[in-house]
């Protein structure tokens, strides 16, 4: 264990679908997650990995289970209270990285602090360009996202999801549409970062080599968490 | 700036024709709007302003007493309370009813006036007119006739008991100008000789084409008539509170009294049911505008559906994005209102320079327009409710959207 629990789950439960269609997505499954370290989930599509990590991201609702972030224990709150935690506690990052295209790299990343409203103009602004340098990213702030590489779009989104410094950060599979050297490149970035801000970090891979990299591999199918394995210990990614 | 302001800006400034055609729809309709109502009011304005100018804004008329009522009590009609009362005929203590109706805080002047109908023939043209017996000082305070006379002077009818003031139309039926002679037929068929010292315009056909205004005693001898007045005119502080002020006088002075409300009632009817045509005609204008925003703005929720969804990852609430898109529909309320404002102003503008003949009910030589803050404050009030209800949905819509939908379809 590398610092305090940020994030944990017990026996989380969720249906996905109706009637005849209903599937059992995740069946109980628990897990910590320390500030500090980084957590992988690997198993085959369909085997709930989305739908957990969107369940930790307070953007879905369990049929059973319960989340905590922190110490703070999530259930049954307001859409209103998810989306303050969401918004507090939580960095989002996506395959498809989803920036605003019409907003330049900086705007991109100055859009969770705007919600959070806890700064100025001026102190959001330079904020941004503070991520964005971390990223390497300083000469492209007023660079619309859509004019932007792959690799540069999921760095912003990166920036993006440390904007108001969350607690936790998860990412689905955002490395899942780079090319091989942009993933690395990616990956570190957010290691390092996850590393010397003592974050905790869950991402979702279909990439062997990064779920390696990570301190902990969490091998799910069927709805379930089959095995959960410390750094270097050999894992079958699918 | 708030968040979801911040944001609409961003997202309507994206679909920028989309969002001009939306603008030019309420620009359009707001301006089109006040510019019927300045124009329908305008014209409605004049008539009143020149019946009320001439005939006053309340008369007070024949007395009246009422009827012995029997012990069997009859079914109500309508008319049961003119069934009530027996008139006779003129005014009876003009002074008195003057001297205490002067007393109400809502009258500026009145005038007694003794009116009938009378022969004219000027030439070998002959016609039946109106005739006004006027206390000339006294009916200048009470009316606009100073103001409507176009041809000769006033002073010179005051000055001189045998001249007359001719209404322009029926000046020009009988052929006659200033200094002019005109023979009045009195009851008894006897001819008396005036000249015409002054024709006036009210600019209402009905009156300019038969009245003529004399000497109330010139005018007493001639319908040979024992009372001085048959009616009082009045001039008032408040025109619209004339119908409460006719029901206290009939209650005061035992005469029958009539607002210019009451007088001009059909003419009235027609100007309000042109006004609220124009209204109605306009206000679709307006709702198209809505239409059109309420399907730009659905488009925009539609194309905006990844958006909504990173947004509520990142702590939007559903009501910051329900609000997004209502900024964008009170942006182009705002900024369409404002510009359909100055279009409205403009086109009022214009029409008021628009030379056009009427010579019918009314007499102008160009459109007549009302300036007035209601017309704007009405189009800008349709606009912001039209646009509202064209945003509402949009924006729910949004709000309602389940962020992990869309969010599963796109990673999986």
């Amino acid at each position: 264990m590398k610092g305090d629990i940020s994030l944990s789950c017990r026996g989380l439960e969720r249906y996905l679908g109706q009637e005849e269609e209903r599937v059992h997505a995740l069946r109980g499954v628990s897990l910590n997650v320390e500030a500090g370290s980084l957590h992988a989930v690997v198993g085959p599509s369909g085997c709930g990995k989305s739908t957990l990590l969107y369940i930790l991201g307070l953007l879905d609702e369990p049929d059973g289970g319960s989340v905590q972030i922190g110490s703070t224990q999530i259930s049954h709150l307001s859409d209103e209270d998810l989306a303050r935690r969401r918004n507090e506690l939580i960095g989002f990052i996506f395959q498809f990285h989803f920036l605003m295209e019409d907003f330049t790299a900086h705007e991109n990343v100055m859009i969770p602090m705007r919600r959070l409203g806890k700064l100025s103009e001026e102190e959001m602004a330079d904020r941004a360009a503070d991520l964005l340098n971390a990223v390497a990213l300083g000469n492209k702030l007023r660079r619309q996202s859509r004019h932007l590489s792959g690799g540069e779009q999921q760095r912003v989104a990166i920036a993006r999801a440390l904007a108001n410094d969350p607690q936790v950060i998860l990412a689905d599979e955002p490395t899942g549409n780079l090319d091989t050297d942009n993933s690395q490149r990616a990956f570190e970035l957010l290691a390092n970062i996850v590393r010397e801000k003592e974050r905790a970090l869950l991402l979702v891979t279909h990439n062997r080599f990064i779920a390696d990299a990570c301190d902990w591999v969490h091998e799910m199918k069927d709805g379930l968490i089959v095995a959960s394995h410390p750094h270097g210990q050999r894992i079958s990614v699918s | 700036m708030t968040a979801p302001f911040y944001i609409a800006l961003r997202f309507a400034t994206h679909r920028r024709r989309a969002l001009l055609l939306s603008l030019v729809g309420v620009v359009f309709g707001v301006g089109i709007f006040i510019c019927t109502q300045a124009q329908t009011q305008g014209f409605m304005q004049f008539f009143i302003n020149s019946t009320i100018g001439s005939n006053g804004a309340l008369t007070v008329r024949s007395r009246f007493q009422p009827r012995y009522q029997g012990m069997v009590v009859s079914a109500k009609t309508p008319a049961g309370i003119a069934q009530r009362r027996t008139y006779f005929e003129g005014i009876t203590n003009v002074g008195e009813i003057m001297r205490v109706s002067r007393q109400f805080s809502n009258v500026i002047a009145c005038s007694p006036v003794l009116r009938g109908s009378i022969s004219v023939r000027a030439g070998f043209e002959g016609t039946t007119a109106e005739i006004f017996g006027i206390d000339p000082i006294s009916h200048l305070r009470a009316t606009d006739l100073a103001n409507q006379i176009v041809d000769g002077r006033f002073e010179d009818f005051r000055n001189n008991t045998s001249s007359l003031i001719v209404g322009y139309r029926l000046a020009d039926l009988l052929q006659v100008g200033i200094g002019d002679s005109i023979q009045l037929l009195s009851p008894g068929g006897e001819y008396s000789r005036f000249t015409v010292a002054a024709i006036s315009r009210s600019g209402v056909a009905a009156i300019d084409q038969s009245r003529i205004y004399a000497h109330a005693r010139v005018a007493q001898r001639l319908l040979k008539k024992p009372y001085q007045a048959s009616m009082i005119i009045y001039k008032l502080r408040d025109p619209d509170r004339a119908p409460i002020l006719a029901t206290q006088f009939e209650n005061l002075f035992q005469h029958s009294a009539q607002s210019w409300q009451d007088r001009e009632e059909g003419n009235l009817q027609i100007f309000a049911t042109l006004r609220i045509s124009a209204a109605i005609t306009v206000s679709l204008i307006i709702l198209l505008a809505g239409f059109g925003i309420f399907n730009v703005l659905t488009m925009s929720v539609l194309s905006k559906i990844r958006e909504i969804a990173i947004l509520r990852s990142m702590g939007y609430r559903r009501v910051d994005i329900s609000a997004i898109f209502l900024w964008q529909g009170a942006l182009i309320a705002a900024v369409g209102s404002i510009f359909g404002c100055i279009l409205g102003a403009l086109l009022t503008l214009a029409i008021s320079k628009m030379p056009i003949h009427i010579r019918g009910l009314l007499y102008a030589n160009h459109f007549l327009v009302v300036w007035d803050w209601r017309h704007y404050f009405w189009a800008t009030l349709l606009a912001i409710i039209s646009v509202f209800i064209a945003s509402y949905v949009p924006a729910k819509r949004a709000a309602e959207l389940a962020p992990v939908d869309t969010l599963r379809g796109s990673s999986l």
